[in-house]
């Protein structure tokens, strides 16, 4: 059959059908339901079910914990705005003591590398040109100034 | 208590229409009672401005229509999964003719019963994956495009169930009387 005449078909059919008829029991069970529920306390109810005064009263609430949101909220920010200026600080504290360490380890290996092996030889001859300064003064003290510095 | 008198009388109005939405979708009269009986109670929260709508009657529709099709989507993404992986041939589900046909089944209830009532319970027994579309289409006036937005499914993946769905009521069609059953053919 060709489809579209199927679905007419079936349209005609189903809509030719009866509306099924609700059962006896629905009626009882809704009503015994809908007692329950009328009985519930109002504050198990949804807000729309509230008494009058409590609908006030919590809006009022709402309300005021709203404005104290607005109250608290700029100082919250303030709050976090310190927070992030220290937490700067302590970034530039950081980042300067990465650039200490760098420039230490630096000194270090040229230490290491190029002064270290040179040190001895250096302060060898600064200790020969210290005791030769020494003489030649002496000498110079004896043969010149005849101890005028004594 | 007015309300309440008030209340029973709109639940005598409303009752068969918010039931036959319920039993359609879901093929099941006791699952359709308590989704019934869940609607009517959203009514009554509702009841001060529901009582003097015009609008009831639609607003009782679509709550049926979406309980129904929450307390399917419980069980949506396993039919979802077994009706994707069913045989591609099937009428219905495995299972499914035999079950009107056989003589220890409830087909022998339906050749006693007149023919409107046989479509009824064969409708019923449609696989879901089947059956709602086919309700949403034939009795809600919902599009293919419409079905496939709510029931979160393809529209060629709707199609093929509509049309599998209309060709399993037809084979019922089809063994109604003579007279029927020569119309009926192809």
């Amino acid at each position: 059959m060709d489809p579209a005449d199927l679905e007419q078909l079936i349209d005609r059919e189903l809509r030719s059908l009866p509306a099924p008829r609700a059962p006896r029991t629905l009626l009882p069970r809704v009503m015994a339901a809908a007692n329950q529920a009328a009985n519930r306390p109002w504050y198990s109810r949804t807000w729309l079910q509230w008494p009058a005064g409590w609908q006030v009263a919590s809006a009022l609430v709402l309300l005021g914990v709203v404005a104290a949101g607005g109250v608290v909220l700029p100082q919250l920010r303030d709050a976090v705005e310190a927070i992030s200026f220290v937490a700067d600080v302590r970034s530039d504290v950081a980042s300067s003591a990465r650039e200490v360490e760098t420039a230490t380890t630096a000194v270090r290996v040229l230490w290491r590398t190029l002064l270290a092996p040179v040190v001895p030889w250096a302060f060898g001859l600064v200790t020969l040109m210290c005791a030769a300064c020494a003489v030649f003064g002496t000498a110079l003290n004896h043969l010149v100034f005849g101890r005028a510095f004594r | 208590m007015a309300d309440v008198d008030r209340f029973e009388a709109f639940v005598r109005t409303y009752q068969d229409m918010v039931f036959a939405t319920a039993v359609r979708l879901l093929g099941n009269p006791a699952e359709a009672e308590d989704v019934a009986q869940s609607v009517f109670l959203k009514a009554f929260e509702q009841f001060d401005s529901l009582s003097t709508s015009p609008a009831a009657a639609g607003w009782l529709k679509t709550v049926a229509r979406n309980t129904c099709l929450n307390h399917l989507s419980r069980y949506r993404s396993r039919w979802r999964f077994f009706s994707e992986l069913g045989p591609s041939d099937a009428d219905a589900e495995p299972g499914y003719e035999a079950s009107l046909e056989g003589t220890d089944s409830p087909a022998r209830t339906f050749e006693l019963a007149d023919d409107r009532e046989r479509l009824e319970q064969a409708l019923r027994r449609l696989p879901e994956h089947q059956r709602v579309p086919l309700v949403l289409f034939h009795f809600e006036d919902a599009s293919y495009e419409e079905i496939a937005r709510t029931l979160r499914i393809s529209l060629a993946k709707v199609k093929t169930d509509i049309h599998r769905g209309r060709e399993a009521l037809r084979k019922i069609l089809e063994r109604k009387g003579p007279a029927k059953a020569g119309h009926y053919g192809e």
